[in-house]
């Protein structure tokens, strides 16, 4: 057999390993995601009889029921309203704090950011009783801020570290060219850095807003009026004293993950090259 | 335009010196090229010129007016970088008139003073590209657009034409020869490619570790270099050095080679019987065959032909000599080269320190 054929063989059979693989780490994702969607479509009974095949008889009222009701909309507009102001504040705040980092010498600098980066380690949920006192101290109890502020200084670690490291592999010319230019610090990080980083950008934004969208923990001690409830918090009505109505659960779900899901497919280019920045020389 | 005063300039890195000392008048006008091996400290010395590097010590006067303190910006200033430093994201005319929306100039008045840049470096119908969009050297040409349009006092120009390929690098040397030839601002031009400072400036100043080894015109550094590093870095091919001791020829002074080989020196030289010099011989004054001057002869070891020239290579006193020979020249591996040198243009220079003598 010549070199050429058995290394035709070679990729053929890489291709069909990798095929297997890829497939078996979608069905991972995505069985769980078609179940929930079909599970919406199911009656409480045929959920309990037949959990993961399709719905003996389509229930589209489980559906039409919460996107025609008032209380979905009120929740999806209140976790808008937090993820936008999540988004927003992440962004102006972690960007400024990581072009100092990346650019600015200063003492102390270091400790600083390595302060900042221990954010990583500890999830909100670790620090939930001080959290809701200092909130509580600071009258925010029952406002959109009060989950927006937190999520946003648990976010910062993250979002500093990425930004800063982007920023660190803007070439260093760049930076002396728009200084003879006429640019102080302000200037570059705004008419230079800040359009030269629209991959970051996006980055941070869907993290964000992700990271929000789905948080269930903090608004759950921060929020007592259900008209400022976000959307997780929304389920807790289908459960009642003696049962759940698990295909209304479902179907609420399915609803609430669709705009990520498109916001996901929409960014997904600019979080691949953002996550990436960096990793090879250009 | 303006004149540029270096003044014992001192540069170090914690405890480590870079630049220790150096002096320089550069007039209203001129075309100053810093050269010099990589590490002997030019950029840096541009850069503190530019303000993007601090001083240690010293003081830089642009136009009579001490800059110690001042921002790039400040001192008017403009600079060309070896890798363009372009802003991916603005096309070709809002690179070039970048400097003057931040200093508040009127927009008519950026956009006349864009298209007269454009204008001048052919830049006219590219204004709309983004940098990404066009040739090295286009990119090369509006990162000089974006220098002129301020209409600085001074030029910097760091290694400009580095990251371009030999044959545009020479076509740029002409562009940038041109362009000074018409607006006649002051520049500085660091490069560690000696022709092209050779082509380009009215006067080089040569560095090597942090230090200046001599200044003076392209002619004055070529035939009068003051040591062997200056000695050995203008010149292309590099001047071939040999080791000798001085002896007496019919009462002229002359270098003996370690093969017995005697290289006559011209009479003017400050030289002493004895005395260890390395000599110094041009490849373009090694005529072939024998003519009046020095006879040389050895093998013929390499043959380099370059079209209109041919270096030939052969061997001196166990040592490997260069020469500069006319194209049509029938040089042969293996056969004996034979050529001769004005003892007026042979060089010589102190072994031990290095200095012209």
């Amino acid at each position: 057999m010549t070199d050429m054929s058995s290394s035709v063989r070679m990729r053929t059979s890489t291709r069909i390993y990798l095929y297997v693989s890829l497939s078996l780490i979608a069905a991972i994702v995505l069985v769980p995601l078609l179940t929930t969607a079909l599970g919406g479509f199911k009656t409480l009974g045929d959920l309990r009889t037949n959990p993961f095949g399709l719905p003996t008889e389509w229930q589209w009222t489980n559906y039409t029921d919460i996107l025609f009701g008032e209380r979905y909309w009120l929740q999806i507009g209140n976790s808008l309203i937090i993820a936008a102001l999540t988004v927003l504040l992440t962004l102006i705040v972690s960007s400024m704090a990581a072009f100092a980092f990346a650019h600015v010498r200063f003492f102390g600098s270091s400790f600083l950011l390595n302060y900042f980066l221990l954010g990583l380690m500890f999830p909100a949920a670790t620090a939930i009783l001080p959290l809701f006192i200092r909130i509580r101290d600071l009258g925010l109890l029952n406002t959109y801020w009060g989950v927006v502020l937190p999520q946003v200084a648990f976010g910062l670690g993250m979002s500093i570290l990425l930004f800063r490291n982007y920023f660190r592999n803007l070439p260093e010319e760049l930076f002396q060219a728009a200084f003879v230019d006429g640019c102080g610090y302000m200037r570059f990080f705004w008419h230079i850095s800040l359009p030269l980083s629209r991959p970051i950008v996006a980055t941070v934004s869907i993290i964000s807003f992700v990271g929000s969208w789905n948080s269930y923990i903090l608004p759950l001690i921060m929020l007592n009026s259900e008209s400022k409830y976000p959307w997780p918090l929304g389920i807790m009505v289908y459960r009642g004293e003696y049962g759940t109505d698990w295909q209304l659960v479902l179907a609420f779900i399915t609803l609430t993950i669709l705009p990520t899901i498109i916001v996901f497919f929409v960014a997904q280019r600019h979080i691949i090259a953002g996550l990436t920045a960096g990793a090879v020389k250009s | 335009m303006a004149s540029v005063e270096l003044n014992d300039i001192r540069k170090a890195y914690g405890a480590v010196d870079v630049i220790h000392g150096i002096s320089l008048h550069i007039e209203d006008g001129e075309f100053v090229a810093l050269v010099g091996p990589s590490g002997c400290g030019k950029s840096t010395l541009l850069r503190m010129i530019a303000g993007l590097e601090e001083i240690t010590d010293g003081e830089i006067a642009i136009g009579g007016n001490v800059v110690n303190a001042m921002t790039p910006r400040e001192r008017n200033i403009a600079m060309v970088f070896q890798s363009y430093a372009l802003y991916p994201h603005m096309t070709v005319a809002e690179n070039m008139g970048f400097n003057l929306k931040l200093a508040g100039v009127a927009k008519p008045q950026i956009e006349a003073r864009v298209s007269e840049a454009a204008r001048m470096l052919d830049l006219a119908t590219l204004l709309d590209r983004k940098p990404a969009q066009l040739s090295g050297g286009q990119r090369q040409r509006v990162a000089m657009g974006r220098a002129i349009v301020r209409n600085p006092a001074v030029f910097l120009f760091d290694e400009p034409l580095s990251n371009l390929d030999a044959k545009l690098r020479v076509q740029m040397r002409s562009e940038i020869k041109t362009l000074h030839q018409k607006v006649r601002t002051t520049s500085i031009y660091v490069t560690h490619d000696q022709i092209e400072a050779m082509t380009l400036a009215d006067r080089i100043v040569v560095l090597n570790h942090g230090k200046v080894e001599q200044q003076g015109t392209p002619l004055e550094l070529y035939r009068k270099p003051a040591n062997l590093f200056v000695a050995a870095f203008i010149g292309s091919p590099a001047m071939n050095m040999l080791d000798g001791t001085v002896d007496g020829v019919n009462g002229e002074p002359a270098a003996r080679l370690e093969d017995g080989t005697a290289i006559r020196l011209a009479p003017d030289r400050k030289v002493k019987a004895g005395q260890a010099v390395t000599v110094g011989l041009r490849p373009e004054h090694l005529i072939p065959g024998i003519a009046a001057g020095t006879p040389l002869a050895g093998r013929t070891m390499l043959v380099e032909p370059t079209g209109a020239q041919t270096h030939v290579v052969f061997d001196l006193a166990g040592q490997q000599v260069t020469a500069i020979v006319d194209g049509e020249y029938p040089a042969r591996y293996g056969a004996v080269f034979e050529a001769s040198i004005a003892s007026d243009q042979v060089h010589v220079f102190d072994r031990g320190s290095g200095v012209a003598l």
